[in-house]
């Protein structure tokens, strides 16, 4: 065994790191960890080891020193592996833009037996305003007490509500006494108005306590309102908890919530959003999403640079737990599953004068681990995306893995143009978009959907605008659509 | 550059699905523009139109006369036709097809307007389209017939089309 610390392991970077990439990897945890502002009993000491592992490797006299030490590498066997699918064998040399869609999925590897659990650091961040009353809340009562009883005992859980402010109802802690939780639960009562904001920050100082690597630190946020005034708060925060490996995500119950708010937060963290109509599923949702937690092997971090002329022009999780991606120098890419792989669907539009190379690199950077369970880093793992270029397309038609995601993630673009569209006050367009949505959605047998996207059309062509039930449903249910169907095909 | 078959949008090089219609682009191998000199063309250069003069010699009381595209359809000898496009899994058919006139981006409506006659008169009714039909610019109010002449500009959409009508 080693004796000394793995300095690059400690800076979350490769062995082959640039100075640059170093001095990077050391200001982003010096700014984290630095006695002045960390909050975590021990980041002191971690904060020490990174000021050792930077000093050692920004010398280069040292660093070659440190290196000779060092036993060779061995890549650390993931239980999971990487494949990357193309929509083409090569780009063509054009003097026109063309478009590359990009299929990263990372699958877990076939396991006879199951990992365990990881242990959780679950906030749940409640809305309690006025408009919360009667049936909801006692759905979401019963929602948080059904997920509290499940718990085990290593979990650590707590409960915020909100209205335009926030309290604490459960702190962080140990599920001991279930009882004593529920009665606290039970007592929880609607009033006030709904600023998202304190209830965020609340649920964020619970989570803060105890954030661990090995831990599943997650924040779960369920509101019925919009946010006034501080929504760019919300962001900042979410950003702040995307930094610790915080993730976020929100349950928006009935139709007056902003979805387009809550996906942006979310998704900063690699969570999403989710869509509860009736009250009564506020439980499934719940339900669904702690267990999701008990299959998560790791969240997966993008970490790349751009490439000029090449832009990454969306970026979309088409499984688990759909929902698009922002389009950053670091994305949180989301979960990979025991059962389930990651799949990420990039699309490219590259600029003809890339083409006058011989191969263009697309995306140039690592995948950041953490793994569930392990309360080490495991080292980054360095991930390229390039084509040749060539004179002709080649024939092959794009790998069905790619047709078949983006065939359903296409009808949901369509709606979110049309929103675009109704934004910049194109109704006619926006609607005759509905039209053309509703007509690919009978042809693929989604009748109720279909029949949705018509109504909005007339919405929009009337009132110039969508309706907020239907503009939901449709989101949301265009949405559901690209997660693949999990029944068993005839071979 | 890849036209989508179905509605004509101009999609960029390498799309697989249409983007405005949402259709799997037909071949799926992506379609570069071709040059093509005049030597190998496969068919004669063709013949510059005049505007317009009627189509005397076929048995029709009407013609339309596309602006866009110079081309002049001749109507059959029923009383009655109806304008619009024919969209996939839909079952409504027009009985002018306006579809490879670029129907679909110059907003006709799937069944947009009606052109009948009765007697020496002719009229043009709109069926409550989205864009509306406009005679000689002026937005017609729909299912109310209006009288048409020789020469009138019709617009369903933005589709410009001159009414021709035979001398009798």
């Amino acid at each position: 065994m080693v004796d000394k610390p793995d300095y690059y392991a400690i800076l979350g970077v490769t062995r082959k790191a640039s100075l640059d990439e170093i001095k990077r990897a050391y200001f982003e945890a010096a700014q984290r960890l630095h006695p002045d502002k960390n909050k975590a009993f021990g980041e002191t000491e971690v904060f020490l080891e990174v000021q050792q592992a930077y000093e050692t490797l920004a010398n280069p006299v040292r660093r070659k020193k440190y290196d000779a030490t060092l036993p060779p590498e061995v890549l650390p066997s993931l239980p999971f592996k990487y494949n990357v699918y193309y929509s083409r064998p090569n780009l063509v040399r054009m003097k026109e833009e063309q478009m590359l869609y990009v299929l990263l999925e990372i699958a877990p590897e076939k396991k006879e037996d199951k990992t365990p659990a990881p242990p959780l650091n679950v906030s749940l961040v409640l809305d309690r305003s006025t408009s919360m009353k009667d049936e909801k809340m006692d759905m979401l009562k019963n929602a948080a007490i059904k997920v509290m009883r499940n718990l085990r005992p290593q979990d650590i859980f707590s409960v915020v509500t909100f209205s335009d402010r926030a309290e604490v109802l459960i702190p962080a802690s140990y599920p001991y006494d279930k009882k004593k939780l529920e009665s606290q639960i039970q007592m929880l009562q609607p009033s006030g108005a709904t600023e998202i904001f304190q209830g965020l920050q609340a649920g964020f100082n619970e989570i803060e306590r105890n954030i661990s690597q090995e831990r599943i630190d997650h924040i779960i946020l369920l509101t019925d309102g919009h946010t006034y005034g501080d929504e760019q708060q919300c962001i900042t925060l979410a950003e702040e908890a995307a930094a610790q490996g915080i993730g976020i995500s929100a349950m928006g119950i009935g139709k007056e919530w902003n979805d387009v708010f809550l996906d942006t937060l979310a998704s900063r963290t690699g969570g999403n959003s989710r869509y509860i109509s009736r009250s009564g599923d506020i439980q499934n949702f719940l339900v669904e999403k702690f267990e999701t937690f008990a299959r998560t092997l790791a969240d997966v971090v993008l970490e790349t640079k751009r490439t000029p002329g090449a832009e990454m022009a969306y970026a979309f999780r088409t499984q688990p737990e759909t929902g698009p991606l922002p389009l950053e120098e670091s994305i949180h890419l989301g979960p990979v599953l025991q059962d389930s792989a990651l799949n990420i669907l990039f699309e490219y539009q590259i600029e003809p004068s890339l083409t006058e190379l011989d191969r263009v690199s697309l995306l140039h950077g690592h995948l950041k681990m953490s793994i569930a369970g392990l309360p080490t880093k495991v080292p980054p793992i360095a991930i390229e995306f390039s084509r040749e270029v060539k004179n002709e397309a080649g024939g092959e038609p794009p790998p069905n893995i790619i047709i078949q995601s983006l065939g359903k993630l296409t009808l949901y673009r369509m709606q979110e143009r049309a929103h675009v569209e109704v934004s910049q006050g194109q109704y006619e367009l926006a609607a005759q978009h509905m039209k053309q949505l509703a007509t690919s959605l009978l042809a693929q047998g989604e009748r109720s959907l279909a029949r949705t996207a018509l109504i909005e059309a007339e919405n929009i062509a009337k009132m110039q605008s969508f309706s907020e039930e239907g503009s939901k449903e449709i989101k949301y249910g265009t949405r559901a659509l690209i997660m693949p169907q999990e029944k068993e095909l005839p071979v | 550059m890849i036209i989508c078959p179905n509605c004509q949008y101009k999609n960029l090089d390498g799309t697989v699905f249409c983007v405005e219609c949402g259709i799997q682009l037909s071949g799926i191998q992506p379609i570069v523009t071709q040059n093509i000199s005049a030597d190998n063309r496969p068919f004669p250069p063709m013949e510059k139109r005049k505007t317009a003069p009627f189509p005397e010699d076929l048995d029709t009381w009407a013609s339309l006369h596309l602006l866009d595209s110079g081309q002049i359809l001749p109507l059959g000898d029923r009383t009655e036709f109806t304008l619009g496009r024919v969209s996939e899994a839909q079952p409504i058919m027009p009985d002018i097809d306006l579809t490879p006139y670029q129907a679909y981006a110059n907003g006709v409506s799937r069944l947009h307007a009606v052109l009948k006659r009765e007697g020496k008169r002719v009229f043009v009714m709109d069926l409550g389209s989205s864009n509306g039909t406009y005679l000689n610019g002026k937005r017609l109010t729909p299912n109310v017939d209006q009288t048409l002449n020789h020469g009138d500009m019709l617009a369903l959409g933005k589709l410009k089309i001159q009414i021709l009508l035979k001398k009798s």
